[in-house]
């Protein structure tokens, strides 16, 4: 049986793993982006954290290195009031200890170099220009102050870089209006190397209005290989700031106009472990795709497939009911359910139906009882005729013939209500229905039998010949005027057994033949060969029955064909 | 066998997660660059080590940096580029001395596989994937033009220049004798070509200011020569009716320019070329790409008056020379 409908569209698994796959994949995008974005904001804020830290400790830092520088210019100041020799002294020995300050210098209320002191070094006779010191400067400014990155230029052939602390002595101690400190960088340039923000970050100093006053780079960047954006740095208040690429920590030191700036990358601080992140968000979520459909997939097979093994029963049931042997399906409780429900109805449609097949029996069986019911009026009304006939004519003997001939008829006839009988008995009730009918019919015909001995065992049809040799006397010989003449036959062939009546009357025509085995007709004769044919097909298949080939005036042979039955019964149950 | 099919699916996907967890591919090894120049000692290659060391740091390179002696000695050269093809450098950073001899080892060099970067001075190899220095004929039309600009009135110049093999110091002659030239009232009164050590070259701009004393623009091609010129001409009390134009920073020549000695000086930026050198090598070897063939590194002319100016004090003092 085809069935497209059933059988195309897909499968419960495949649907059920598709929509875990999308709902999954959907749910898992929307979590992993809205992570990643916390993630990064959460990245960057840390990095900014980080860079401001790191900055601040810088800061603190230079500033304790500032408080130092302001302690030992304290301690120069102090110094300009002792007596020269004392102060070289005791500024000599201040040299040693700070490695860090170049040079001492002192200048006169008109910005003249008065004295330096620097370890090893006295300054040359014709300075060009002291960069060192700036009268204008140092005039202007109340306090003391600090200069942009310089060369020292008072030596000869030593050119330092310096930032230069300048302070005016508020008494002129020593002839001194002014004392300067020259500051290498050595001693802030270890802290500022040092600092790493990130792999990459770094922090710089620069005053306020945005000059660079230490770079880890500060070759590079005089170099003109690197540039920082310090006038947009120096707008900006202290700290941080990041864009796409950058970020920025500012602080200032305290009790001076230096400023650190952290530099740091987001690329790096943030960028790379967000990638990270993606990446492992990424196998997560391809694990955890990987175990939804692994999971549905197992599902799906845990409830498709009894549900399939169900459908494939359901379709064996379909083919063939009466074979079909129920056996109970796994899985889920659903599942479980059904297949007991299907069971039950199983057995329920088994049993209708053995219940409609023996009805149908038993209604074939009343309807067999029914015909044979039709046939004994008809005979014993005509036999019944011809006694009555005989006794008319005073054949006495005869008669008695003729009434013995009809109990030994009946009496096989009853046969205890069995339908089927064996042969040897059919064949002597031939005998003496043919007995009775010669009597009747003065010996108008001769018959003769002719029987496979091995046959007589098995069983046959009550009343299967009698009404043939009825129909071939009534039709056949009945109308003929010489002698006629009756053959019956009885043979094996094959697995079936062959009844063979042959006349030597009339014949028919095709027509009559076929009206004699199709039609209902009115006539009793007509009835008695259709009931036989039913009979045997109702019994043992279509078949079996019937076969009449008749020539007009030349005879009628009529075969019926039955199986090798045994026993009563053996065909019942069919 | 179809039961089956889950569990191997299970399988693959817990090998291919447990790859994910594993390290990945460790760092690459440090790469290996060679920084072969002309001498080791002049204030101008010191500035060249010093760039090239920065670069070397913040790329994670192995830099190893020879020069022989003298800066006349190309087969020391030639000696030190096999060496550190032996060694295992994947790129050399060079300065050649002679332009045309240093070619056939840097031709060698580069047929094992090594990168080439020129600095300074060029060298006549096809294998050189970028040069990075100054440009030196401008350079010498720059010293030219500073005498020019220096000296009203007729020129008399005398040029201190180096090693006829050394490519730079011969587009800077040819740059300076061009610019003289064309100005029309300069003519080139001797030209004395000396060795590049300060000594030498003392000896020889004397010789060549005694000889030709009608000379009062004299020009010195790079550092050392320089150095040697400053002093003669303060050996022989010149420093105020000779305009003397030098190249490069030297503490002698700033010293110089500070008392008249020196009158300009055409500065080079050897920190750049170091650095870049360095740089361009690893971005060979990283094979980042984008490298210019030529990369010109900034010259300026510092006089006395720009002497200390910031732009003057950052092209002439290098800023770690004095550190720690």
């Amino acid at each position: 049986m085809s069935r497209p409908a059933s059988q195309s569209g897909p499968r419960t698994s495949t649907i059920l793993v598709a929509m875990v796959a999308v709902l999954a994949s959907i749910i898992l995008c929307c979590c992993i982006v809205l992570f990643l974005e916390r993630y990064r904001s959460a990245m960057i804020q840390n990095a900014r954290t980080g860079s401001a830290q790191a900055v601040s400790q810088v800061s603190t830092t230079v500033g304790g290195y500032l408080r130092d520088m302001e302690q030992a210019m304290e301690l120069v100041e102090r110094s300009m009031w002792s007596g020269p020799d004392s102060r070289d002294e005791l500024l000599s020995t201040f040299l040693e200890f700070r490695p860090d300050v170049v040079a001492v210098t002192s200048y006169s209320a008109a910005g003249e170099l008065l004295d330096c002191w620097s370890l090893g070094r006295a300054p040359k006779r014709d300075i060009l220009r002291n960069l060192s010191f700036d009268l204008e400067r140092a005039r202007s400014s109340s306090g003391p102050y600090m200069t942009s990155p310089h060369v020292v230029t008072i030596f000869e052939s030593w050119y330092p870089w310096v930032v230069t602390m300048t302070e005016p002595l508020p008494e002129q101690g020593g002839g001194a209006a002014w004392v300067s400190l020259d500051l290498s960088f050595s001693g802030i340039s270890g802290y500022i190397n040092n600092v790493s923000i990130g792999q990459r970050g770094y922090c710089f100093l620069m005053d306020r209005a945005g000059n660079i006053v230490y770079h880890p780079q500060q070759q590079l960047l005089y170099a003109g290989l690197k540039s920082e954006d310090t006038a947009a740095l120096a707008a900006l208040a202290d700290g941080s700031y990041a864009d796409d690429t950058v970020i920025y920590s500012l602080t200032s030191v305290a009790g001076s106009d230096w400023r650190v700036v952290g530099v740091s990358y987001v690329d790096e601080l943030v960028d790379r472990s967000v990638r990270e992140m993606i990446r492992l968000s990424l196998w997560l979520a391809a694990l955890v795709l990987a175990a939804a459909l692994l999971t549905s997939f197992l599902l799906s097979q845990q409830l498709s497939r009894p549900l399939r093994g169900l459908a494939s029963a359901m379709e064996t049931f379909e083919s063939d009911a009466d074979h079909f042997a129920y056996r109970p399906v796994g899985g889920a409780r659903e599942v479980r359910e059904l297949s007991a429900s299907f069971g039950h109805m199983v057995v329920r449609i088994q049993q209708l139906m053995s219940t409609v097949r023996q009805e149908e029996i038993d209604l074939r069986k009343t309807e067999l009882k029914a015909l044979q019911a039709q046939i004994d009026p008809h005979f014993l009304y005509n036999t019944l005729d011809s006694i009555a006939w005989m006794c008319e004519q005073g054949r006495t003997a005869d008669a008695v013939k003729m009434i013995h001939a009809l109990a030994r008829l009946f009496r096989i006839s009853i046969s205890r209500g069995h339908e089927l009988i064996p042969i040897a008995r059919e064949i002597e009730h031939a005998q003496n229905y043919l007995e009775i009918q010669k009597y009747r019919y003065k010996n108008q015909f001769t018959y003769s039998f002719d029987v496979d001995p091995e046959c007589l065992d098995y069983y046959c049809n009550k009343i299967t010949l009698q009404p043939i040799i009825e129909n071939a006397i009534l039709h056949g010989l009945d109308l003929l005027v010489e002698e006629g003449r009756i053959d019956v036959r009885v043979c094996r062939e094959g697995e079936d057994i062959l009844f063979c009546v042959q006349d030597n009357g009339v014949g028919m025509g095709p027509e009559q033949v076929r009206s004699i085995l199709e039609e209902d007709g009115q006539d009793r004769a007509g009835i008695g060969i259709k009931n036989v044919n039913d009979r045997l097909q109702i019994y043992f298949g279509r078949q079996y029955g019937l076969r009449i080939v008749s020539e007009p005036d030349a005879g009628t042979r009529v075969e019926i064909r039955m199986p090798k039955v045994r026993e009563e019964g053996e065909h019942e149950t069919k | 066998m179809k039961r089956n099919r889950p569990s191997v699916l299970c399988l693959a996907l817990a090998l291919c997660l447990l790859c994910a967890c594993a390290p990945g591919p460790a760092s690459p090894p440090r790469r290996s660059v060679a920084l072969i120049v002309k001498s080791t000692d002049s204030e101008f290659f010191l500035s060249v080590f010093a760039g090239a060391r920065a670069a070397a740091v913040e790329y994670n390179l192995d830099l190893t940096i020879s020069g022989p002696e003298t800066e006349e000695d190309y087969e020391a050269q030639n000696r030190m580029i096999a060496q550190a093809v032996e060694g295992g450098a994947e790129a050399i950073v060079f300065s050649a001395i002679d332009y045309e001899h240093n070619a056939p080892a840097i031709d060698a060099a580069a047929q094992r596989g090594v990168r080439i970067v020129s600095i300074d001075s060029g060298v006549g190899s096809a294998h050189v994937s970028s040069y990075i220095g100054t440009d030196n004929y401008a350079a010498g039309r720059m010293a030219a033009q500073a005498a020019l600009e220096g000296v009203e009135g007729a020129l008399h110049v005398g040029i201190v220049t180096y090693n006829e093999g050394t490519a730079n110091g011969q587009e800077r002659v040819r740059g300076a004798q061009d610019a003289l030239a064309e100005s029309g009232r300069a003519q080139i009164a001797g030209v004395a070509t000396t060795l590049v050590d300060a000594e030498r070259a003392q000896i020889d701009a004397a010789g060549l200011l005694r000889a030709h004393p009608e000379i009062n623009v004299l020009l010195a091609l790079n550092e050392p020569t320089s150095v040697g010129a400053a002093r003669a001409v303060h050996q022989l009390g010149r420093r105020d009716d000779l305009f003397f134009v030098g190249f490069d920073s030297n503490v002698v020549t700033i010293d110089g320019l500070q008392h008249g000695c020196v009158d300009a000086l055409i500065v080079q930026n050897p920190y750049a070329m170091g650095y870049l050198g360095v740089r361009s090598a690893y971005r060979l070897l990283a094979q980042q790409g984008g490298l210019e063939a030529v990369v010109d590194t900034s010259t300026q002319i510092v006089d006395r008056d720009g002497l200390f100016t910031m732009d003057g004090q950052k092209a002439l003092f290098a800023f770690d020379r004095y550190q720690d």
